[in-house]
């Protein structure tokens, strides 16, 4: 997030767009209830009718996969009526008159063939995020699990930097993270390209700077992504894969294809606290302690670095993460020795410029927002106050694309994937939770009346769901809460495994995300 | 009032109690705290806090565990009215949670009017006009007409989100089996949970249960008026059998739906 | 004997202040932290049971070793000589970049760190990514 969760309760329009914020985010949509009854506005745009729908000034349920088109055709709209912040444009971004030309085509009558959204709706949700400032941008996987992710974020920013909605208190855009340390994993250079705080493992400088600190010479080749390993494991290219606290069988697209290709590694390591369907095929299970079991930060959607507390001893012979890596290390000859969770901490904020001015003294319990970059910074509310990172913020010119997949006579519906409210991810920690399980014990397939009529479909009959890539079945679920022509699946259950259906060949170019969130399906009564 | 740390050690000492819950502040926070006779050098530490934690509730919850401990807390008058709930459903035995006893809340329950944790807060203007001001009495309440009321607690029991923290802060929610997730009486599964069922559901629970000490409201991310909505409940309690829930240390009216209903094999009553 | 300790939601990515409710060694359950900037003392359905994950008895007690196509529970010392002579082979065999290692979303900035760290230094590969896409 650029902006903080507090913040949204003080800004004066809310958009949302691609995030279910009650189920998936509860405590983010409290402060969007909170700006609301604040006299904020809000707007939701989301392809299913979400709980947020019903407290929308503006909802509308943009067909899946067009969100680039409504993007666009609010900012044609912002143009037209002259509610871009002119003054803003001018000092702050570079690009305007390109993206000004590429808007043009994006009239509300051809928005509305793209993306079922009125002309009405449009202007009205044009002029509510174009004239009430501050306006905070909200979203979530919905934007950036298609094979455009990118250009849905680029749109984003378009449109909030058209407004003058970044780097202010109570607007930005505002990614909420899925998980718990999403934003840490990716601050810890736990991505191919980059070393903690973004340092490319491409820049001289960087490489040099952790050579030396690690004392070892380090590969300025960026790695491969997860699909790009998955395909390398395929073409036997990639030999041995050690997995930490991620069920990919269960979590990544197109199951069947990773399942197979798993079979053709020399040597799965995995580290785990439950046997996942991914432990369950590995040689090795390294048994790890939970968060509650052990010390540490994790760094929160809105950059805040917290500090975990150990509550109780690890559960059996578990081991915390930290030290298992450690003894493997060790064994492996690269000796890594560290009598706690702070030594690493302390190691970390001295190669870490965004952490520099953070230690678990000053964390606290309220944690510091990075970057902080020095011991007597405060941290950071939000983001680009005065200029970007890059100087001129860049507006980028978009064109809408088709998603990978459309309906078609044999798949004619739409599919899409996501959470329920009470579960989390691949389920392993949840479904062992008898409160959580008591909630939500199974999966389903959400469907519209309309739909469900016409198959003779009842409230909990089960129903064979197929893609080009596989089936599987689940009950139905019948609900206003999916247009008719869509379907929804949870992404919990490994006996109703929606990743059997999703298309791990539409990736992204740029992000390589898959594109979970749309793609066309068939669906039938069981036949039993 | 006499010196509280002074208090504590001399309970500690003497064996009136083996554990004392109070709050202490860790690093920059006010947590609850458990003193024992292994860290007496820590009641130095030991203060109120602006921030209310149920301490009654972990109190039971340690002698569900542990029913041989002797424990104290520090607490309210709104803490003691829970004690008397819960001994009242035979929760605890009265005396085996002792209270020292703070300043005390504007809750109509008690008198006096002094209790800092209960500053009325602010909601903003739509809330006061679509929703509900949380801090209006009944009485204001009842002057809106039957369709206005109904579509401000509509209003309001729509931004629920599931999170059952109104069940699970609550001092005097103690059932095994809780309807709240009987698929059988309320819709399992899906935010906001039925409206409104779900909320009179527990409404109708707090009849005779809820002692007005504001957790619920408290712990509610969505800010709905609960105290209200159970404060109301009881006044009928109260008006339709002069039971006075909290103080009245009888069963309550209601209870005769739970243990003492024939044919119902409920560990405890109320468990309506 | 009885303690509560704070700590953070390990569910979503909005990292809500919570309270473990310990007794003798054994987490009793999760209290929202009231002042926490964050969540303000309130927590949703997940972050309320956040104990009872942790309290599973579904949860791996000791490490385990594929021995003749079946896992084996084994002491630390042998899974994770097995795991660095295995993962040696691989890398004498068919060089570092034959090694993937999938960091994760779920633990902690240390962890994440030692094992970009480990993938970096101690294998030779920059095949390092984590699940933030999926």
């Amino acid at each position: 997030m650029t902006n903080s969760i507090a913040e949204i309760e003080d800004a004066a329009c809310i958009f949302i767009i691609g995030s279910n914020t009650s189920a998936c985010h509860p405590l983010i949509a409290r402060r969007v209830f909170r700006a609301k009854e604040k006299g904020a506005k809000l707007i939701v745009a989301d392809p299913r009718n979400i709980q947020l729908s019903l407290f929308a000034d503006v909802a509308v349920n943009q067909r899946l996969g067009s969100d680039v088109a409504l993007l666009n055709g609010m900012m044609h709209l912002i143009l037209k009526n002259g509610w871009e912040a002119k003054e803003y444009i001018a000092n702050r971004t570079e690009g305007f008159e390109e993206l000004r030309e590429s808007l043009e085509a994006y009239t509300p009558e051809r928005v509305r063939k793209i993306t079922g959204v009125s002309p009405g709706d449009l202007e009205r949700m044009s002029e509510l995020y174009g004239t009430r400032k501050p306006g905070a941008l909200l979203y979530a996987m919905g934007i950036t699990q298609h094979s455009t992710g990118v250009d849905n974020v680029k749109a984003i920013c378009n449109l909030a930097m058209l407004t003058g909605n970044v780097g202010v208190a109570s607007g930005g855009v505002n990614p909420l993270r899925g998980q718990n340390n999403v934003q840490g994993a990716c601050d810890m250079g736990g991505l191919p390209n980059v070393f903690t705080g973004y340092q490319p493992v491409t820049s001289p400088e960087a490489n040099a700077k952790f050579s030396q600190a690690w004392d070892r010479p380090l590969s300025d080749k960026p790695g491969l992504t997860i699909p790009d390993m998955v395909k390398a494991i395929d073409a036997g290219k990639l030999k041995a894969l050690y997995v930490v606290g991620e069920n990919p069988k269960l979590s990544d697209p197109d199951m069947n294809h990773l399942r197979h290709a798993m079979k053709k590694l020399d040597l799965l390591i995995v580290q785990d606290i439950f046997l996942s369907e991914t432990a369950q095929g590995a040689d090795v299970v390294l048994a790890a302690a939970a968060t509650a079991e052990k010390e540490g930060t994790f760094t929160n959607t809105e950059r805040r670095c917290l500090r975990l507390n150990k509550a109780v001893e690890p559960a059996g012979g578990s081991l915390p993460d930290w030290e298992i890596i450690c003894r493997l290390a060790t064994a492996m000859g690269y000796p890594l020795n560290y009598d706690n969770p702070k030594e690493i901490f302390q190691e970390i904020s001295g190669l870490t410029p965004s952490y520099a001015g953070m230690s678990y003294d000053r964390l606290g319990l309220d944690g510091i927002q990075w970057p902080c970059p020095a011991a007597d910074h405060p941290g950071t509310r939000f983001l680009h106050k005065d200029k970007f990172t890059r100087g001129l913020g860049k507006l980028h010119v978009v064109q809408y694309q088709d998603p990978a997949e459309l309906p078609d006579a044999e798949y004619p519906y739409f599919l899409t994937t996501g959470r329920m409210f009470a579960h989390y991810h691949t389920g392993t920690m949840t479904r062992v939770s008898p409160a959580l399980d008591r909630e939500q014990p199974t999966g389903y397939v959400e469907i519209n009346a309309a739909d469900a009529g016409r198959l003779s479909v009842r409230e909990g009959d089960m129903l064979v769901i197929s893609s080009l890539r596989g089936r599987i079945e689940a009950p139905a679920k019948i609900t206003p809460a999916v247009l008719p022509g869509n379907l929804f699946l949870p992404i919990h259950f490994g006996e109703n495994p929606t990743n059997v259906l999703t298309n791990s060949e539409a990736l992204d170019p740029l992000a390589k995300i898959p594109e979970f969130k749309v793609g066309k399906a068939r669906v039938e009564k069981l036949v039993p | 009032m006499p010196d509280m740390k002074a208090t504590v050690r001399e309970w500690l000492d003497t064996g009136k109690v083996d554990l004392f819950l109070g709050y202490k502040q860790v690093e920059g926070h006010p947590l609850p705290y458990a003193f024992d006779r292994d860290n007496l050098e820590e009641l130095q530490d030991l203060m109120e806090s602006p921030a209310r934690y149920p301490l009654e509730k972990l109190g039971a919850g340690i002698l569900a565990v542990q029913p041989n401990l002797k424990i104290g807390i520090l607490g309210r008058d709104c803490n003691r009215r829970a004690l008397n709930v819960l001994a009242v459903h035979q929760q605890i035995t009265p005396g085996q949670i002792e209270v020292l006893e703070l300043k005390c809340c504007p809750s109509p329950l008690h008198k006096h009017a002094d209790c800092s944790s209960l500053e009325p807060r602010t909601y903003g203007p739509v809330k006061l006009e679509v929703g509900i001001d949380n801090s209006m009495p009944t009485a204001r309440m009842e002057q809106f007409d039957q369709r206005t009321r109904f579509d401000k607690w509509l209003y309001e029991f729509q931004k629920c989100l599931k999170c059952y923290g109104c069940r699970d802060i609550c001092p005097v929610c103690f059932c095994k089996e809780c309807s709240l997730e009987h698929a059988d009486l309320v819709e399992t599964g899906g935010v906001p949970p039925e409206v409104p069922l779900f909320h009179l559901i527990r409404a109708v629970h707090m009849a005779g249960r809820c002692i007005d000490c504001g957790l619920c409201e408290d712990a509610c991310p969505v800010d709905i008026p609960l105290r209200l909505l159970y404060r109301k409940v009881n006044e009928i309690v109260k008006d339709l059998f002069g039971y006075e829930t909290g103080l009245s240390l009888e069963q309550p009216p209601l209870s005769i739906l739970g243990e003492c209903a024939p044919g119902v094999t409920g560990s405890h009553g109320a468990a309506v | 004997m009885y303690k509560l300790v704070p700590s953070v939601c390990s569910y979503c990515g909005t990292g809500c202040g919570v309270l473990f409710e310990v007794l003798d060694g054994r987490i009793l359950g999760t209290l929202p932290l009231k002042t926490h900037p964050v969540n303000e003392g309130k927590l949703c359905i997940k972050g309320w049971n956040l104990h009872e994950y942790v309290n599973s008895f579904m949860r791996l007690q000791a490490p385990r070793v594929r021995i003749n196509g079946r896992l084996h529970q084994v002491t630390w010392d042998r899974a994770i000589q097995f795991a660095a002579d295995r993962l040696k082979k691989v890398i004498a065999e068919h060089g570092p970049d034959s090694v993937g290692v999938l960091a994760s979303a779920k633990i902690t900035n240390e962890e994440n760190y030692l094992l970009q760290k480990f993938a970096r230094a101690a294998v030779g590969t920059n095949n390092v990514d984590h699940c933030a896409r999926l």
